[in-house]
This record gives C-alpha cells, sequence and structure tokens, in this order.
C-alpha cells in the first residue's frame, strides 16, 4: 500500500507525514503522535469520545482517515491551554465537579468550545444539544451543563 | 471486532471526469469518501471490504454551497448536515429539511457528514431522506454516460440499494420553488434522542384560499424505502383541511406501511405510531401554512 | 458540639481532574513499554461449539507475529475471574474455578479462544484472520428457564443441569413463616420480574499492558479495581507467587461501574508475553467490551408480599433465578446477594426465598453497580406500590412505615444497623418532588400526555462483611518539604475516591489538602486493599487512612517534641505548622520537622510515617429514597422524566460535590436500566445484537431530566471517618422501580420486564382496554 504525504497543522503547528490511508485519523494523533488526550471509545461515531475540532467544526477523528485530513486545521484537547493556562471551559469543567473518569472529557469539552465558539451566550437547552453526540456513564451530564454554562457567563 | 482497517488502493481524483473513470473502472470494488462518518465505522467492523477508496472532496466540480439556483435550491453534494441545518435560505424556504436535519442530535455526525453521503448509504431510517421526499427534491448525478436526474422518490431499490451504478457521482440536490401558503414538518421515534428512527414522518401542505392545494406524506423507517402516503393524501387533496380530515388521512397512512419488528422496535408499534405521527405532522404544517 | 472540619465536609476540587481536562491523564492503552507488541483475541463466533482442531500455522508464519496461543498452550489450571474460588469470605464459601485462560470450548458467542501477539495491531488483527479453526457447532441455549430443563444442551460437565449454585434462604434473613403471613395479610400480591442484562457502558474499553520478563516477573498494568486478589488469582494461574506478580492499577480509568471488579483481557495478554518474550498491549474494541466482559447479571425475580391494612409488610418471599453465563464469572454471588438486598431493606416478620445460579450461552455475567439491589428493587418495590395502592395507602406512608430504625438487624449478616436516615431520605425527598400534590393527581397532564410520581427505597453496604472479607490497609508517609505520600490501592474508576481518602488524610494531621499527594497503586508497594466494591472504599480504606494518619501525625510531633523540648502531647498541626496546645504562639513549620527527621543527620533519623489497617465488622449501609416525576404521551408512550429526585444518606459527606456526582450519575445508569436499554440476541444464532452504542442505547444528555435534585442527608454514621459511609452503588438501585412506579400512577400500567419500553407500554394499554 502506497504511503500519502500530508500536510496538515495541529494544534497551531504544521506536520508533514507519510501515512498509509488505511490510517484512521484517531489513531494517526494517538499512536502515531504521541496526542494521547484524544480517546478511543466506540469507534462508530456513536459516543463522542474521539472528537476533534477540525477547521473548527466538531467531528469524529474515529470516523475519519488521516489522509483526509489533508491541509486541514486540527485541535485536539492538548491544544486547549495556552502558555500553561488552562481554557475558561477546562478551569469550569474542574471547578463544577464535571468530570469523574474523565474519558469522556476530552471530547465533552471540545464540544462545549464548539459552541460557545458560535453561541457565546447558550441556554442549557442549547448546551445538551451541543453535547447530544457525546455519552458520559459518570456523570449524568448534570455538572458538565453547569460547567458549559459557567463558561459562558466567565 | 477489530479496530484497523484493511488495506486498500487510495485514490484522489481532482475531476469529476477523473473520479467517475476510476470508479467505471473498479466497480463495485471501490467506495466514495466524502466525510468517512459512515464508511470508515463499516470498515472497521469489517462489514465491506473494498478494494478502493475514491476520496472526492478535492474534486472541482464538487462543492458544499447552498443557493438559489432558478427559482428553487441547489444543495451542492458536499454539503455537511450541519451547513444545511445552519442555512437560512433552508430554514426559510424548506422548514421541513430544517426539522429534519435539527432532529439529528450529533453535532459531529452532521458537522462531519455530508447530506449526499447519507442519502447513499439508503436506510429507510434516513431523515433526510423523508423531508426530501415531501419537497420533490431531486439529484442530480454524473456518470460515464454523462449527467442525470433522478427524483428522490425513483432513488431507491431497497434497503442499502440505490438506482445509482457504481461510477455514478451525485453532484448536488435540487428543491423546486416552495409554492405560497406552504407548511411542511417532520416528526420522528427513537428510544433515546441520539438514535436512528424507529419511524418518521414528513408532510408538506400548500393551500389556496383555505383548501389543501397540494400534499406530500413520507413515512421513514417502516418498509424497505421511504413510503410515499399517496391514499393519505388522496383524501386531503383539494378538500378544506381539518383536524378530522386529518385524523382521516392519518388512519389511511397506516395502512400504507409494512414495517418490521427489529430491535428498535416492533411492527405493531410502528404501524400504530405512524398514523399518530402523520397525523401530528399534518397538523403541524397546516399550522404553518396558515401562517 | 459541631466539630468544624478544615477538610471534611468540603466541595474540594481534584487534583486528577486537572490531568483528565488536558487530557495527559495517563490510562492503560497510553501506557507503552519497550518493544512492546500488541495482542489480539480469537472470539468465537458460535454461542455454543466444541473446538475440533485449531490450526494456527498459517498465522505463526505471518511476518511480524511472535506468539499465537490457543487454550493448548495455556497452563491447564481453572481459574475463577472474580477471585472468589480462593478465601474470601468468613462463610468459607468458594466459587468453583470453571474457565481457563483461553477456553477449551465456546460457551458463548465472542468466547476468547485463540489469541495473538504482533509487531503491529493491523499486523495481530490479519493474523487472527488466518487462524483455522474446526468447530463442531452444538445446540445453545440462552435463557435460563430454557437451560433448566431436562434435555437442554450441558454446557460446563460437571453441570449436567446447569445450575452450578443454588440455595435456600440465607438463615440471617429467614423468618417466621411466609406462607403463614400471606394467610395474615390484607392484601398479597406477586409477580415475576425481568431485570435486564444491562451493559457497564464505561466508554474506556477493556486494556492491558503485560510484562512476563527474564526473571520471572509478571508485571501488569490494568485498570482491575481488587488488585490484591487479583494477584493472588494470578499467582494461581501462572504457578508463580503473589511476591512476584506486580500488579499496577493505573491512576486513570475510563469508569468501572463493576467490569473491573474482574480481570477480563490480562491473563491472555501475559501468556502472550510468557510466549513472545517481550511487553504485550491488549486494547479491545467496543464490540469486544459487549460480548467478552462483565455486564450486570439478569435476573428473574419471583416475588410475593402480603401486607397489613395499615401498611406493615407483614410477610415477603423473593425467589430469584440468576442469569449466568457460560461460566460464572461473577454471577454467582449475583443470586443470594439479591435476597439480602431486597429481603434485608424493609422490617418484616415473614421472610424466606431462595436463588439459582443458572449457565446459559450468553456472554459474561458478572457485577454491575447495585450487585442484585437495582434488580431485586425493581420487583420488591412495585410490589409495595401495588400492596399500598389496593389498600388505598400512600406510598410514602407505606415506605415509612416499614423503615428501620438505628440498631435493627440489618441486611449484612443480620449485624445490628450502626446509622440509618432512610425516613429523613423519604420525607424529603417527598416534599422536594411535591408528592402531596402529584400523587394521583395527573399534575400539569394536558392532552393526550398524563403524569405521574412514584418512588423506591433502598438499603445498600458500605462492604461486605459478614459475608466478605472486609479490610483495607493504607500507609502514609512524610516527605522532606512537609507533605505527606498517601499510598493505598481502593482502586480509582473515577469516583474520586482518592481526593476523598486524601481530604481524610488532610483532617486527620491537620495539614492541608493539596499537600497529601496520592501514590503508587501498584501491588509492590501497597498493603493489602480488598478493593473498590461493594461501595466499601470510602467507610473501610478511609478508616485505614485515618488510622495511618494518626500514627504517621504521632511520629512526626514525635520529633517536633525533641526539636521543640516539648511534651509531645501538647502539641498538634494546624496547617503548615506544628504548634504548642498551651502556647500556641509557640510554632515550628511542618516542613522543617519533616526535614530535620529525614535529613537532619542529628544521629535519630527516621521518616515520619504510619500504616493503618481498619477490619469493617459492622454494619453501616448507606440507604436512600428516590423520587421521579414523569409524563407519558398516550399517543406514543414515549416516557418522559420530568424530575428526578435523589435523597441520600451516606453518612457524613467528606466531598458534597463528589456525591452529587455520583448520584446524577447513578440516575443516568438507572434510566437505561429501566427505560431504555436492552440487551437483545439473534435467536437462531445466538449472537448478540446489541454489541455497541448504535445498538444498545445509554441515555445521552437530552434524554436526562430537566430537573434533578440531589438531597445529601449528610449526618454522621458512627463508625465511618468522620462518619462517612459508601455511595458509589446506592447512587443507582432505586431509579428504575421508581420510574416503573410513576408511569403507574401516570397511566395504571406495570410493566415488569425491563426496559420500560413505548412498545410494551402500548402493548399493555390495549390488554388493559
Amino acid at each position: 500500500m502506497k504511503k500519502e504525504l500530508i500536510n496538515l497543522t495541529i494544534n497551531g503547528a504544521p506536520y508533514e507525514l507519510e501515512v498509509e490511508p488505511n490510517l484512521i485519523l484517531n489513531t494517526l494523533l494517538r499512536d502515531r503522535l504521541g496526542l494521547t488526550g484524544t480517546k478511543i471509545s466506540c469507534g462508530e461515531g456513536e459516543c463522542g469520545a474521539c472528537t476533534i475540532l477540525v477547521d473548527g467544526k466538531p467531528m469524529l477523528s474515529c470516523s475519519m482517515l488521516a489522509v483526509a485530513a489533508n491541509g486541514k486545521n486540527i485541535t485536539t484537547i492538548e491544544g486547549l491551554a495556552k502558555d500553561g493556562e488552562l481554557h475558561i471551559i477546562q478551569k469550569k469543567f474542574i471547578e463544577k465537579g464535571a468530570i469523574q473518569c474523565g474519558y469522556c472529557s476530552p471530547g465533552m469539552i471540545l464540544a462545549v468550545k464548539a459552541l460557545l465558539d458560535e453561541n457565546p451566550n447558550p441556554t442549557s437547552a442549547d448546551v445538551k444539544k451541543a453535547i447530544g453526540g457525546n455519552l458520559c456513564r459518570c456523570t449524568g451530564y448534570v455538572k458538565i451543563v453547569d460547567a458549559a454554562l459557567a463558561a459562558a457567563k466567565a | 471486532m477489530f479496530r484497523t482497517l484493511k488495506p486498500f488502493e487510495y485514490l484522489e481524483p481532482k475531476t469529476l471526469e477523473e473520479a467517475t473513470k476510476a470508479l467505471s473502472k473498479r466497480g463495485a470494488q471501490a467506495k466514495v469518501y466524502a466525510a468517512g462518518v459512515d464508511l470508515v465505522p463499516r470498515m472497521r467492523k469489517r462489514v465491506i471490504e473494498p478494494k478502493c477508496i475514491v476520496n472526492i472532496q478535492n474534486v472541482k466540480e464538487l462543492d458544499d454551497v447552498i443557493a438559489a439556483k432558478g427559482k428553487g435550491v441547489r444543495i451542492g453534494s458536499l454539503a455537511s448536515k450541519r451547513s444545511i441545518e445552519l442555512s437560512s435560505l433552508i430554514k426559510e424556504k424548506y422548514f421541513v429539511l430544517h426539522e429534519a436535519i435539527s432532529s439529528i442530535v450529533s453535532v459531529q455526525v452532521k458537522s462531519q457528514g455530508t447530506a449526499v453521503g447519507n442519502l447513499c448509504v439508503a436506510t429507510p431510517a434516513s431523515d433526510v431522506a423523508t423531508a426530501l421526499y415531501v419537497l420533490d427534491a431531486k439529484l442530480n448525478v454524473f456518470g460515464p454516460s454523462g449527467e442525470r436526474q433522478i427524483p428522490i422518490d425513483e432513488f431507491y431499490l431497497g434497503v442499502g440499494k440505490t438506482v445509482l451504478e457504481p461510477a455514478e457521482i451525485i453532484t448536488e440536490i435540487l428543491l423546486p420553488a416552495p409554492a405560497a401558503n406552504t407548511g411542511g414538518a417532520f416528526a420522528k421515534l427513537v428510544r433515546t434522542a441520539e438514535d436512528i428512527a424507529k419511524v418518521n414522518a414528513a408532510a408538506s401542505i400548500t393551500l389556496d384560499k383555505g383548501v389543501c392545494k397540494d400534499v406530500r406524506i413520507s413515512l421513514g423507517s417502516v418498509a424497505p424505502t421511504v413510503v410515499r402516503a399517496k391514499k393519505a393524501e388522496a383524501i386531503l387533496r383539494g378538500k378544506k383541511v381539518d383536524q378530522k380530515l386529518i385524523e382521516q388521512a392519518a388512519k389511511a397512512a397506516a395502512e400504507e406501511v409494512a414495517p418490521i419488528t427489529d430491535l428498535r422496535s416492533t411492527a405493531a408499534y410502528r404501524k400504530e405510531t405512524s398514523g399518530v405521527l402523520v397525523k401530528r405532522v399534518l397538523t403541524k404544517a397546516l399550522e404553518r401554512a396558515q401562517a | 458540639m459541631t466539630t468544624k472540619h478544615k477538610a471534611v465536609g468540603k466541595r474540594i476540587t481534584q487534583k486528577d481532574a486537572v490531568l483528565k481536562a488536558t487530557g495527559e491523564g495517563i490510562y492503560v492503552a497510553d501506557v507503552n513499554l519497550p518493544g512492546q507488541l500488541w495482542g489480539k483475541v480469537l472470539h468465537s463466533p458460535y454461542a455454543h461449539a466444541n473446538i475440533k482442531k485449531i490450526d494456527k500455522s498459517k498465522a505463526e508464519a505471518l511476518p511480524g507475529v511472535k506468539a499465537v496461543i490457543t487454550f493448548e498452550d495455556t497452563p491447564k489450571i481453572l481459574y475463577a475471574r472474580s477471585f472468589r474460588d480462593q478465601p474470601l469470605s468468613p462463610t468459607k464459601a468458594l466459587q468453583r474455578s470453571d474457565e481457563y485462560i483461553l477456553s477449551d470450548k465456546c460457551r458463548y458467542w465472542g468466547d476468547a479462544i485463540a489469541a495473538v501477539a504482533a509487531v503491529d495491531e493491523e499486523t495481530a488483527e490479519k493474523a487472527i484472520g488466518l487462524i483455522e479453526v474446526e468447530y463442531e457447532v452444538l445446540p445453545f441455549v440462552l435463557d435460563p428457564r430454557d437451560a433448566v430443563k431436562p434435555g437442554a444442551p450441558v454446557i460446563q460437565d460437571w453441570a449436567p443441569n446447569n445450575i452450578p449454585v443454588s440455595g435456600p434462604c440465607p438463615p440471617f434473613l429467614k423468618k417466621g413463616d411466609v406462607n403463614k403471613g400471606f394467610e395474615e395479610s390484607d392484601v398479597v400480591v406477586e409477580g415475576t420480574f425481568f431485570s435486564m442484562k444491562q451493559i457497564i457502558g464505561q466508554l474506556e474499553p477493556q486494556s492491558c499492558v503485560a510484562n512476563y520478563d527474564s526473571n520471572g516477573r509478571i508485571t501488569i498494568y490494568s485498570p482491575c479495581q481488587l488488585a490484591h486478589p487479583f494477584r493472588r488469582e494470578l499467582a494461581k494461574m501462572f504457578g508463580v507467587g503473589s511476591g512476584m506478580i506486580t500488579v499496577n492499577s493505573t491512576a486513570f480509568v475510563g469508569g468501572s461501574f463493576g467490569c473491573r471488579l474482574s480481570c477480563h483481557n490480562e491473563p491472555i495478554a501475559i501468556m502472550l508475553s510468557k510466549v513472545a518474550r517481550k511487553p504485550v498491549k491488549l486494547i479491545y474494541s467496543k464490540e469486544e467490551d459487549f460480548c467478552n466482559i462483565d455486564s450486570r447479571t439478569p435476573d428473574y425475580i419471583t416475588c410475593k408480599l402480603g401486607m397489613k391494612k395499615d401498611g406493615t409488610l407483614h410477610s415477603l418471599r423473593v425467589d430469584t433465578m440468576a442469569w449466568a453465563s457460560g461460566y460464572l464469572s461473577r454471577a454467582m454471588l449475583a443470586g443470594s446477594i439479591t435476597l439480602v438486598w431486597g429481603m434485608g431493606h424493609y422490617r418484616c416478620n415473614n421472610i424466606d426465598g431462595s436463588f439459582q445460579v443458572v449457565y446459559t450461552n450468553t456472554p459474561l455475567s458478572g457485577a454491575m453497580r447495585g450487585f442484585g439491589n437495582p434488580e431485586v428493587m425493581w420487583a420488591v418495590d412495585q410490589l409495595m406500590h401495588e400492596a399500598a395502592v389496593k389498600l388505598g395507602l400512600d406510598p410514602v406512608e407505606v415506605a415509612l412505615k416499614n423503615a428501620k430504625k438505628p440498631g435493627e438487624p440489618s441486611n449484612m449478616g443480620g449485624l445490628p444497623l450502626e446509622s440509618t436516615y432512610l425516613e429523613d431520605c423519604i420525607k424529603r425527598g417527598a416534599e422536594a418532588i411535591g408528592w402531596k400534590e402529584k400523587y394521583g393527581k395527573n399534575k400539569g397532564g394536558t392532552g393526550t400526555k398524563k403524569r405521574g410520581v412514584g418512588m423506591s427505597t433502598m438499603t445498600h453496604c458500605s462492604d461486605g462483611w459478614p459475608l466478605l472479607l472486609a479490610h483495607s490497609g493504607a500507609m502514609i508517609k512524610f516527605n522532606e518539604d512537609g507533605s505527606v505520600n498517601l499510598v493505598c490501592h481502593p482502586g480509582s474508576p473515577g469516583t474520586h475516591i482518592w481526593g476523598s481518602l486524601a481530604q481524610v488524610a488532610a483532617e486527620t494531621i491537620g495539614i492541608p489538602v493539596e499537600d497529601v499527594h496520592i501514590s503508587g497503586m501498584n501491588t509492590d508497594v501497597t498493603v493489602f486493599d480488598l478493593g473498590s466494591h461493594a461501595s466499601r472504599s470510602m467507610y473501610v480504606t478511609g478508616n485505614a487512612v485515618k488510622i495511618a494518619a494518626q500514627k504517621a501525625k504521632k511520629e512526626l510531633l514525635d520529633y517536633a517534641a525533641k526539636m521543640m523540648v516539648e511534651d509531645p502531647d501538647d502539641l498538634d498541626v494546624d496547617g503548615r505548622e506544628i504548634y504548642v496546645k498551651s502556647n500556641p504562639a509557640k510554632r515550628i513549620p511542618v516542613r522543617e520537622v519533616a526535614h530535620e527527621a529525614i535529613f537532619g543527620a542529628r544521629g535519630d533519623g527516621y521518616t515520619p510515617a504510619g500504616i493503618g489497617c481498619w477490619n469493617s465488622t459492622y454494619s453501616s449501609p448507606p440507604t436512600a429514597a428516590y423520587f421521579a416525576e414523569v409524563e407519558v404521551d398516550t399517543e406514543t408512550y414515549e416516557v418522559k422524566v420530568l424530575k428526578f429526585v435523589t435523597a441520600m444518606d451516606c453518612g457524613k459527606a467528606i466531598n458534597p460535590m463528589t456525591v452529587e456526582g455520583q448520584c446524577e450519575g447513578g440516575i443516568q445508569n438507572g434510566m437505561g436500566h429501566g427505560l431504555t436499554e436492552n440487551y437483545v440476541y439473534d435467536e437462531k444464532t445466538g449472537k448478540p445484537l446489541s454489541l455497541n452504542y448504535t445498538t444498545y442505547k445509554m441515555p445521552g444528555a437530552l434524554d436526562m431530566p430537566d430537573e434533578t435534585q440531589i438531597i445529601l442527608i449528610d449526618k454522621p454514621d458512627p463508625k465511618g471517618p468522620y462518619g462517612a459511609k459508601g455511595v458509589g452503588e446506592p447512587a443507582l438501585v432505586g431509579i428504575a422501580p421508581a420510574i416503573a412506579n410513576a408511569v403507574y400512577d401516570a397511566i395504571g400500567v406495570r410493566i415488569y420486564d425491563q426496559p420500560i419500553t413505548p412498545e410494551k407500554l402500548m402493548k399493555a394499554m390495549k390488554e388493559k382496554a
């Protein structure tokens, strides 16, 4: 299988990589680039744990080929904190107790980021819609919604 | 129960000509990749094992633009479901499509996946398809023998089957100009909010001085392809629509479906709630047509 | 006199939450050892089959493959993945070991029958496809009611009737004469209820990294929460001493809810590592999670209860048929434990029952949050409601009437209840849901939408004594900067137990919580802790931490006394300083004393430290009351939960924010258990159809009630550390029964088989009409 050369930006840094066409984007991020913040769970686009931002839009890294990320601008959870300062969404998730096992948290935080980038003043119904594709087994979503609203107000 | 994909040949054609040539040569062994949201998981689960993937994201003749075309609107085949949902043009003129896409809960699936891709999966539960049926949508298709246009209600052959030849690619969805005093509505039933529809329904009513000039009713997930409830439509067409007539039409619609029992629901439940959903979408569509 | 706490009772944010928010937290799949290979398991494609022949030659010949193993390559030592085939109980009851590392026969679709280790995952998966297996397909049986019939396929040769375990009512629960009791009752209600096979649904797939090194040491990175029993079981399986095995419980585990009590793919990974002589990483796909790790054990629960017209529960009989897999796993206890919860909760003078555990050709049944309590209360509390309705009584009054008081015999071996605030839970919860205004009144229901409220109550446990051994240890040592390392091994499934234990340590010593570093969940370093299960970690490990902290504090103050020339009994710790109680102005930094003790080179140096151990020989169970308000659409039969109130008595809430989080999460789990989750099979092949989140629906954010309210009674238990009891499992127990009772209040229909689906409601309403 011939490798393909791709050029993309991840968390603001440029990457030039040779990848096999059958490499799933999630595997590229986690296993090749050590960006293990993006999780893998269902592998069929249903749970949202693998959520990343592609050109600012939330997408599922388990359901994308790495080759198709050519030319794209990707943000993973590792790209949120700036110069050691956590993003306000991360701070509020911690403060409000919205993180238990943490496995859904990176995807959840990025889904909330995508929401707040589009709608800086959401209602709790808006937040629930924004995280509708992110499953959590631990929190019952209550403190996640609290955290998102608190981040919006901050 | 695998985590990796099997190897395949990978092509990134730059033109429609290149794309259809490549697909033509490989036939059913090749699959088109527009977003991956349906394709990659199916490949991972070994449901399909294509020998070739043709990525059409960079085909110059394809786009994601939603814009007026003639008196109607065209949706580029690379348009994500989310962009259609956010389009004020669609929300204003084809609300039933907006409502159908809004009912899909995952923002990720909508941001990544295309509406056309969703149609090509050919699941009878497609919310997009059910809505497009009542809009009389048409699909522009490009293939080795050139261009053709396929009305949406002639597109499906059965579960997972469409009339598309292996080398054909949908280039755009065309929506005809909506008539004045038209209202549309969509509804569905699910196990949890993020779920494939057990039953979905859409309706579009056009009024002329309070009389139903035209009506479309469609139901999904209740037969191998989306059902146009034509007998139900006949009850309403040309009449003054009231709640009693709507209930009559709903009852007739429930007789036009042939649902199965599967892990989402039962045939009996789907049959009965087909009528309920049709009643609800007709009621809403009428309200919106009157507004 | 109310004690003012500095750390206990505070809504302190969790240190590990930062690393979870940034993605830095290292879960098992993120652990990498040099030269590691990737493992992959071959699963049975049949529900029941003999393995006639396995040809692994083609797989072994594939370049990059370093090991291919089958049953033939593994030690022929039967084990139990629940670890209960070795002593763990004062009752001396042992589970029979009934499985090998790789199965000798396919006993369920998904059973592990071979495994591969290769240089990368793609090669490993390719190799799996090259293993050629000749099967002799056998008739299979899915339902335990069919499995116990004569002529049913025999699944394990040693249990030809497919019943590996059965028994009568435990003697400490049996009371009076149930049949006479039914005759004396004013109303008798009964039914057979089905509690479904709830999939754990934890987001992190089951994963591990194993290394069998040249010293013969087995090192395993695993999410397993019962690390010390796991180590002992591995010692048995591999024929090495426990001291030659290192179980590293990762600090970051993506949820457990019971599946990480057992080991799953770890023994396979260890075996691969032994053969390949390299570390092996084995990560399951989500489909493998759905068919090859523990789920909640499904049960058929036949329940009969008799009530007097004043609401007194007079007679209660519970007979449970627990639906095990082709292997016992953790289902062995699943049957009898339902009796403990169901019969041990309400006060009742006539109690009897029985249990049976049945082998079937279905994937592993084990323990899930609540372990039998949600299952049995699904039956008992629906019947309690039914009896109340028949007598024209208010279910809230009936629950209050039958709630036990402190000192009465509890569910755990009849030990007296150290504390219970169930009455508070019931009263406050009823008020919060608006019970008086809503019960039987369809308040707010308009048109085709009907509303109702329902409730449920429960008693759980804060450990398994006297049914299970119940001690835990902890170690605390000072660092020269005045901070401490807290070394204990409760497991870390996301419940923030570590953070709460740090609060206990901080409170006991007097130093700030930030100065307690939680460290080293590794069996080489930790003293015995049974692990996290039975909601025990706060109560038992918490007490052990308290004792360890007291000892470490004494060693610190002894050294401080020498430095300050004071009586050690006259010293105490206040934040980062040690002060003289009779002369508070005289102070010395903790840091200075610790540094001197360790580095001072005075000739009397030592590390101030302490090891604590606590045996729980008491019964301090958490209690709770649950209230649901639902709206049923009588055209589509969709059930919407409008509001949910959980009133929780878990003793003193060490960290109220954490406790709320547990309760809120429990509502999601319980709603799934009662309304949306359903594990189904292809009846023709025995293959599960529910193999991922698309087919098996767990509630998402949009399915949750618009309003949830968690009421923490927050009154102390005399034996718990600072008065704390357990809360992890109680969070879930009564959710589904409360919803079922609310549905009944709304539309007068009761569903006995979970989940309550609109399809079942429609069918039941039509039959009622």
